[in-house]
């Protein structure tokens, strides 16, 4: 298989090549910059027990949310809906938003990691009924300054840029006739009707979970380099896990499960920020910032919510942080020691000016071949201006060369500097004038951004352990459907909250 | 050693003969006619050759060394020669003359180089061998190059390089030199010093020549540059021969002072016309201030906003002697109200009211541009389209561009306006088409002001009425994720020009 070997080469290139040019190369810019967002100093704190003060005040509230991501406020939006308004949201950042946080500067809002939703079909009724209430859709009809402007996505490939990320440039006939034979066997797939968003109304268990999504392609005779370089970059940008370490079903969910009535996706300068936000807006009277809840205990038919101010009495809790952290906050909890999580690096770039284009236009998302990282994506390309002289460019990277610890180990032991130029070698492949336009680098490393659906992951009997409440605790986390998208969270959520909703009484 | 002096043979011969053919290509690039720049380049350079060759007796001591220096020239003279050509041609009116200056200098500096290595040599071989192997290199260097030249060197280094990295070969043949004849040379520190000197010069040339060939690429356009800036925005460039003046943006025409009236005038007043109480009027784009010249017919007109992105645009058709005069002075007009901004952000923020909405923008190149061509636009558009009020679009060419016209009407009417589809025929552009959008059914004006050169009464229906080949096609509206319109464009203009 050429293209993974090709892969292999140039990622050890790409980790050595920063501290090469380091060597001799004068930085032709000052770039500021640092870490920012760190997550390791409070998952550590938990994770080591510490220990913490405890609660001055005690509150009784019938229902309490751990959690303020996408999982945790569509909780909260499904009990305000619902008309239940006795209820917190606890988030330990002081931003909520979880994976779709974002970020706003001088020149643009911009996302931190979750970017966009596909346009969702006519069965997804729970996304839709959200967009509806944010006046994204209107009688059937998709706001058109929210569905990702032209051109949407593009690929630097043998020197230039190319419209789409499908490698088109270069394919030979054969590779042709194998993109057809792969969209023709999704298209089989999409028809069972087992591939569904959210993947819990149609999955059914299957033997595609036991084997790998490289070894499917084996399988069934996939071996077009572009074609596997398509779908391995497909795995690690949506679950970050190479294609080698992703379950084939979920490989085959990423593009069977969706089938959009209008070319999208929907997007905003911020990403999901900016459904974030707004849930954020709407639920603000029930919001509890930057206050670590460091234990949950059962006390008879009630649940204490310990944070370092106040200790909820609840009668109900939704568990909506992620799965693994559950064992070191709940007490008498198992270790979701199955959950597998990929780390993510993300950056956001200032650029003061935009580099040369070669008479290629940017787009949303630009990705380039080959490269271990992911691409980036453009936060001023839902601007309606037709000119802009600086930008925002979010920089994705999922490691998912590495083991998920190891990646977490690198993540850790480099500092700003390496990761600094580590992204501009790689993007000086596309834009060798790069350094010349960034100003600044701002780097969020996550440790557990995203549930990977490993093989033999998904229909397994850890993962149903963890998708039934403990006592009137609900686990809500999009990790319990095996990978995080804003789909999967927003189900949990609310799937969660009506769980609860039972045990109050308030349904 | 004998292989490597005549290496130095086919090199100098091989860059003699890029020059030639540099100033020749270059000659009939900008000027035209092939055969009479080719004729008379070839001619002179051989000439001035020939006088090289017979300067060449009046040197008779250190010859290594004139030698060196002879090709550091060659070097400095050659490897600029289509820097300072294109240079020459954008920026003075003696194009000719610094080219035929040039050709005859690069020519009698090689025809110095062959005598006088021959000189050099005559010690270490026969005359017979020595004749036979300076010619056989000197014609092999110059089949080398003149494949090379067309092959590799135009398509990929393109002109100004390809000189700058041939200079760098002969200032390589001279640094050699120092080292092949050292014992016949006495101070070759300061020689091989200037070596490196001319070296680095025109590295650095080869460095820059992405700006030098752009700032010379207003040589692109046939008639006399008489302004030109790079905006932040655009390359603006105007362009005058005899009395006709004419407005490039980014190298795409956008008037001729010849007939721009035609234009303008079915641009404006076909709506306008049509509005007698029209108090409020929206123009965007359309900097040059023609179309405000035409709105500014209307005594009923109380105030004009011109939207337009760059500040030197609007400024230059407010101040500059020749464009003020072509717009009337329009814009410096105290009905007229210029606000410089990108358009669809401006309406965006804006909630005003405007009875008549111009929208003159550049064609739809880019994806960028598009977007102002779009539904999303249009919708936001209508908003500030008084209920009576009538919006016109500049809308391509119908003939040259038929899917693409289409579709803006297409695009015009999804954004829920009823459409009437219109076109003139402008010289300079051909035919052109326009869009009027509005919410009540238009008919087209029975009055029009006086003093028109174009429209009258009679032939302004006529506009309304679209030969076989320009009637409607299948198009699919033009839309913010789906910018088919920057498509159909790029492909009809692609088998226009082809």
């Amino acid at each position: 298989m050429e293209g993974r070997r090709a892969l292999v080469i140039s990622r050890r290139q790409f980790v050595a090549a920063p501290a090469l040019i380091g060597l001799w190369r004068k930085t032709d810019r000052k770039i500021t910059g640092s870490f920012v967002n760190d997550s390791f100093p409070l998952g550590h704190k938990l994770r080591d027990r510490s220990a913490f003060s405890a609660p001055a005040q005690q509150l009784r509230v019938p229902i309490v949310i751990v959690g303020g991501g996408m999982a945790g406020l569509s909780a909260a939006w499904h009990l305000d809906k619902r008309g239940f308004r006795d209820f917190v949201l606890l988030e330990m950042e002081q931003q909520a938003g979880g994976n779709s946080r974002w970020g706003e500067n001088e020149v643009s809002r911009f996302p931190w990691a979750a970017h966009y939703v596909p346009v969702p079909a006519k069965g997804e009724s729970l996304a839709r009924e959200l967009f509806e209430e944010l006046g994204v859709l209107r009688d059937g009809k998709w706001d058109e300054r929210v569905l990702c402007f032209d051109p949407q996505e593009r690929l630097f490939i043998n020197g230039h840029w190319q419209e789409g990320i499908e490698p088109e440039d270069g394919a030979t006939p054969r590779d042709r006739a194998q993109y057809r034979r792969f969209m023709e066997r999704i298209g089989e797939f999409r028809a069972t009707g087992q591939f569904t968003v959210p993947m819990e109304k149609g999955a059914k268990p299957s033997v595609l979970d036991r084997i790998s999504m490289t070894d499917w392609l084996s399988q069934q005779g996939f071996d077009s380099a572009p074609l596997r370089w398509y779908i391995n970059y497909a795995c690690r940008d949506d679950y970050g896990a190479p294609a080698k370490d992703t379950s084939a079903w979920a490989g085959i969910q990423y593009f069977a499960s969706r089938e959009p009535e209008e070319k999208g996706p929907l997007t905003w300068p911020e990403g999901n920020g900016w459904i974030a936000a707004r849930l954020i807006e709407k639920l603000r009277g029930y919001l509890r910032t930057g206050g670590v809840v460091y234990g949950v205990v059962r006390d008879g038919n009630k649940i204490r919510v310990l944070t370092e101010r106040t200790q909820y009495v609840a009668d109900a809790a939704i568990w909506a942080a992620p799965t693994f952290l559950a064992s070191y906050v709940i007490e008498g909890a198992p270790r979701a020691e199955e959950f597998q999580y990929s780390p993510w690096m993300t950056a956001n770039l200032t650029l003061d000016r935009i580099p040369d284009q070669k008479n290629a236009e940017p787009a949303w998302d630009n990705v380039i071949y080959d490269s271990p990282a992911l691409g980036y994506v453009n936060a001023t390309h839902m601007s309606l201006a037709t000119h802009v002289d600086r930008t925002v460019w979010t920089y994705y990277w999922s490691l998912a060369e590495y083991t998920p610890e190891a990646a977490r180990r690198l993540l850790l032991a480099r500092d700003w500097n390496y990761w600094k130029e580590a992204i501009l070698n790689d993007l000086a492949r596309a834009h060798p004038d790069i350094r010349q336009c960034v100003g600044h680098i701002d780097i969020m490393r996550i440790g557990h951004a995203m549930a990977r659906p490993s093989p033999a992951f998904l229909f397994s009997a850890a993962r149903e352990r963890w998708l039934r409440p403990q006592g009137n605790i609900f686990f809500a986390n999009s990790d319990l459907s095996g990978f995080s998208i804003f789909e999967e969270a927003q189900y949990r959520g609310v799937e969660a909250a009506k769980g609860a909703l039972r045990v109050v009484g308030g349904a | 050693m004998s292989i490597a002096l005549f290496l130095s043979v086919f090199l100098i011969a091989a860059c003699g003969l890029i020059y030639e053919l540099i100033a020749g290509t270059l000659a009939s690039y900008l000027l035209g006619d092939t055969v009479f720049q080719f004729s008379t380049i070839i001619g002179c350079y051989l000439f001035a050759m020939g006088i090289g060759s017979y300067l060449s007796r009046f040197l008779h001591r250190g010859l290594v060394a004139r030698f060196v220096s002879i090709e550091l020239m060659v070097g400095v003279v050659g490897g600029f020669s289509s820097s300072l050509l294109f240079l020459a041609f954008a920026y003075t009116e003696a194009f000719r003359l610094v080219l035929y200056v040039v050709v005859i200098l690069v020519g009698t500096l090689v025809g110095l180089e062959i005598p006088l290595l021959m000189r050099i040599l005559k010690e270490r071989f026969q005359f017979r061998e020595l004749v036979s192997h300076v010619l056989t290199f000197d014609y092999l260097g110059a089949l080398g190059a003149s494949l090379l030249f067309p092959i590799l060197l135009v398509p990929k280094l393109g002109l100004v390089r390809s000189a700058l990295v041939f200079g760098i070969f002969n200032a390589g043949v001279a640094l050699w030199s120092t080292y092949l004849f050292r014992e016949q040379i006495g101070r070759s520190r300061y020689l091989r010093a200037g070596c490196f000197v001319v070296m680095a010069l025109l590295g650095a040339g080869t460095v820059f020549a992405d700006r030098i060939s752009s700032a010379a690429d207003n040589s692109l356009y046939a008639d006399q540059v008489i302004f030109s800036r790079t905006t932040p925005y655009q390359r603006i460039v105007l362009t005058k021969w005899k009395d006709d003046l004419r407005l490039f943006l980014n190298s795409h025409l956008q008037f001729s002072s010849r007939d721009e009236y035609r234009y303008h005038e079915a641009l404006v007043h076909p709506g306008l016309a049509a509005l007698p109480g029209a108090h409020q009027v929206l123009v965007m784009g359309g900097g040059d201030g023609l179309a405000v010249r035409e709105i500014l017919k209307y005594p009923s007109v109380e105030r004009i906003t011109l939207v337009d992105l760059d500040p030197e645009m609007t400024h230059l058709f407010s101040t500059h002697p020749v464009m003020s005069a072509l717009n009337q002075h329009s814009l410096t007009d105290a009905r007229v109200h210029v606000i410089n901004a990108d358009a669809f952000r401006w309406l965006d923020t804006n909630t005003e009211q405007y009875d008549f909405i111009v929208a003159d923008f550049p064609d739809p190149t880019s994806y960028a541009l598009g977007k102002l061509f779009t539904t999303a636009f249009y919708r936001l558009a209508a908003k500030h389209l008084a209920s009576g009020g009538l919006m016109v679009v500049q809308s391509t060419s119908p003939l040259f561009a038929r899917q693409s016209y289409w579709c803006i009407v297409e695009s015009v009417k999804q954004a829920g306006l009823r459409v009437y589809p219109y076109h003139v025929y402008v010289p300079s552009f051909g035919e052109w088409g326009y869009v009027i959008g509005s919410f009540a059914p238009y008919e087209p004006p029975r009055q029009l002001p006086s003093g028109l050169r174009f429209l009258s009464t009679a032939n302004v229906r006529e506009l309304f009425v679209f030969p076989v080949d320009m009637q409607p096609v299948p198009a699919e509206p033009n839309r913010l994720n789906d910018q088919v319109l920057v498509r159909y464009y790029e492909q009809e203009w692609k088998d226009v020009a082809h």
